[in-house]
């Protein structure tokens, strides 16, 4: 199983000119080609603006192509009918950004985690009894306990929400994780939890994940290869050693040169402050 | 006379469940030039420290059980409202995490800045360059040269053209920019920047700490800059305070804390940062470590 990714290229259409006309579209992705292997966890890194939602998006089946084609499993994505679609979903699911908003404040967790659950009812054929011990499984699974089955998101702090988003998404046994940002709106300390839960479940339950962030230090923690975005296209990308220790494009070292190091010693700014 | 010093302030807050105590004996001394990073986690009573010194938590729920906060020799608790509405915005200046929801949608940029600006040279003309007694008109447009200006300053291209466009018209970057200048036009000698770079990429917090990085070269003032990146205060700060729990854990010079941490917490916080070297599944977190250092 792996997810290939060739040429593809998507624009937005331009804004209205007239009745028939439309103004010059946005190239948000343009010739992107990546495959993830099996097993891995492959990082995608780029500065807001740069495509990698869009691209996301375009995985989840969730945005048209403009050019090129997204293969998983050797099957085109983009081709596929709404059912099979929604089978392919359950293979593939997404841990989103923002845990604050991408729960529902109305529903409890066991509501939550168990939504997919009944989603893909025709798959994964559990009752109500069945279901409800597949959610405990789930959230003790991602470090949560039989005491918060009932509460709503809001009792949670942002890392427990994170870890209910992981929940949720791992209900239905996918293989392939999409992770956008999963820690950007974390304290370093929470962070460096829900890294170590992601790193754990990827070793025992066999995951690929794509890795979406903008902090460098983060996916060399987390990630096998890396690729570099910049505005649509992609920049370089490798094996995370290589990438990090030498990187080949101006873009690339001038992110890693913006990454703040917790050295004070290596400061740009403490040159002229003798110490 | 230290331009900032923070004695022993108690704060607690009230909410249905009852008082809270959550700052517990704050200390701190900022002197000119020095740029003091306040780092901890989420609750640790960072902002609420910040904003103590603006005063702006609103009292009730805050009550201050003991302690002072002195601005150049003042203490910022007994001040009257009126005289605390002159010392922010011209004497110490803020900016926020989200710059985003600290402009106002509905109005364009220039207006927001030029209102401060007259906010400023209605308090003390000479900011603006005028001297006392100047006319309204000259304090408008004495206002609107100075917000061109600091545009420019902090880097925004076009600024004569741009500072007619709405907030929504600038990148998160931009906007940061924006905020600083407005903090800046005051010309305070105090700057409390919350969060300031925590809703940016990195490319772009790396110019954002240089702006504030020469500003203090520059004019010399003193700042208080929280987070909970410990790579933006090895950056840049000159001291360092680590806070848990409404204390300060540890403070000093940012080589000394950093390097030879002498807290518990504060090595773990550094532990908690991946770097370069941190093999996998090495990273630890902060989970349970904490409840024995917790009072």
């Amino acid at each position: 199983m792996t997810l290939e990714i060739q040429n593809v290229t998507k624009i937005f259409p331009g804004p209205r000119r007239g009745f028939f006309d439309r103004g010059e579209g946005f190239t948000a992705l343009e010739n992107v080609s990546l495959s993830v292997q099996k097993g891995a966890s492959f990082g995608l890194v780029g500065e807001s603006g740069s495509g990698k939602t869009t691209l996301t998006r375009c995985i989840l089946g969730l945005e048209t192509l403009s050019a090129g084609s997204i293969l998983f499993d050797g099957a085109d994505i983009h081709k596929l009918t709404p059912l099979q679609m929604r089978r392919l979903r359950s293979r593939l699911q997404i841990v989103f950004q923002d845990p604050y908003a991408s729960l529902d404040p109305r529903m409890t967790i066991h509501d939550i985690v168990a939504e997919p659950l009944v989603i893909h009812g025709d798959l994964v054929r559990l009752d109500a009894r069945q279901r409800s011990e597949r959610v405990l499984e789930l959230l003790l699974q991602v470090g949560l306990t039989s005491a918060h089955l009932f509460r709503y998101p809001h009792e949670f702090s942002g890392g427990q929400r994170q870890r209910i988003g992981i929940a949720r998404a791992l209900a239905v046994r996918p293989e392939f994780l999409i992770l956008d940002e999963p820690t950007s709106a974390l304290d370093v300390s929470v962070q460096a939890d829900v890294l170590n839960l992601l790193h754990r479940l990827q070793k025992e339950l066999g995951l690929t994940y794509l890795f979406i962030s903008h902090d460098l230090g983060v996916i060399r923690y987390i990630c096998d290869d890396v690729a570099v975005i910049y505005r649509g296209r992609l920049i370089e990308q490798g094996p995370v050693a290589n990438i990090f220790d030498n990187p080949q494009s101006d873009y690339t070292r001038m992110l890693l040169d913006a990454m703040p190091d917790p050295d004070p010693d290596r400061s740009p700014f403490r040159k002229a402050a003798a110490r | 006379m230290a331009l900032l010093d923070i004695k022993n302030l108690n704060l607690a807050m009230t909410s249905y469940e009852g008082e809270t105590h959550i700052l517990h004996g704050i200390d701190l001394t900022i002197e000119r030039g020095e740029i003091w990073g306040m780092v901890g986690e989420t609750g640790s009573g960072k902002s609420l420290t910040g904003l103590s010194v603006s005063r702006l938590i609103p009292s009730p729920p805050g009550r201050y059980l003991a302690g002072s906060i002195e601005f150049r020799g003042k203490d910022l608790l007994r001040v009257t409202d009126k005289e605390m509405r002159v010392l922010r915005g011209r004497h110490i200046g803020m900016i926020f995490q989200d710059p985003t929801t600290n402009l106002n949608p509905a109005f364009r940029i220039g207006t927001q800045l030029v209102d401060v600006a007259l906010h400023a040279g209605r308090a003390d003309p000479s900011v603006l360059g005028l001297a006392a007694g100047a006319s309204r008109g000259d304090l408008r447009r004495a206002a609107q040269r100075v917000a061109v200006e600091m545009l420019e300053k902090v880097g925004i291209s076009k600024a004569a053209t741009r500072i007619n466009d709405y907030p929504h018209q600038f990148s998160g970057g931009m906007r940061q920019r924006v905020l600083i200048a407005m903090a800046m036009i005051g010309k305070p000698d105090l700057l409390i920047a919350d969060e300031p770079t925590t809703a940016l990429d990195v490319s772009v917090q790396a110019q954002i700490l240089r702006l504030i990085h020469d500003l203090v070269e520059e004019r010399n003032i003193g700042v208080l800059l929280i987070t909970h990146n410990l790579g933006v205060v090895a950056q840049i700060c000159s001291h360092v305070a680590v806070m848990y729990r409404g204390r300060i854990l540890e403070a000093g010079p940012v080589g000394d804390v950093l390097k030879r941490p002498g807290h518990s917490y504060t090595r773990a916080l550094l532990n908690a940062v991946p770097t370069a070297y941190t093999k996998r599944g090495e990273l630890k977190g902060l989970n349970g470590l904490m409840p024995e250092t917790a009072a």
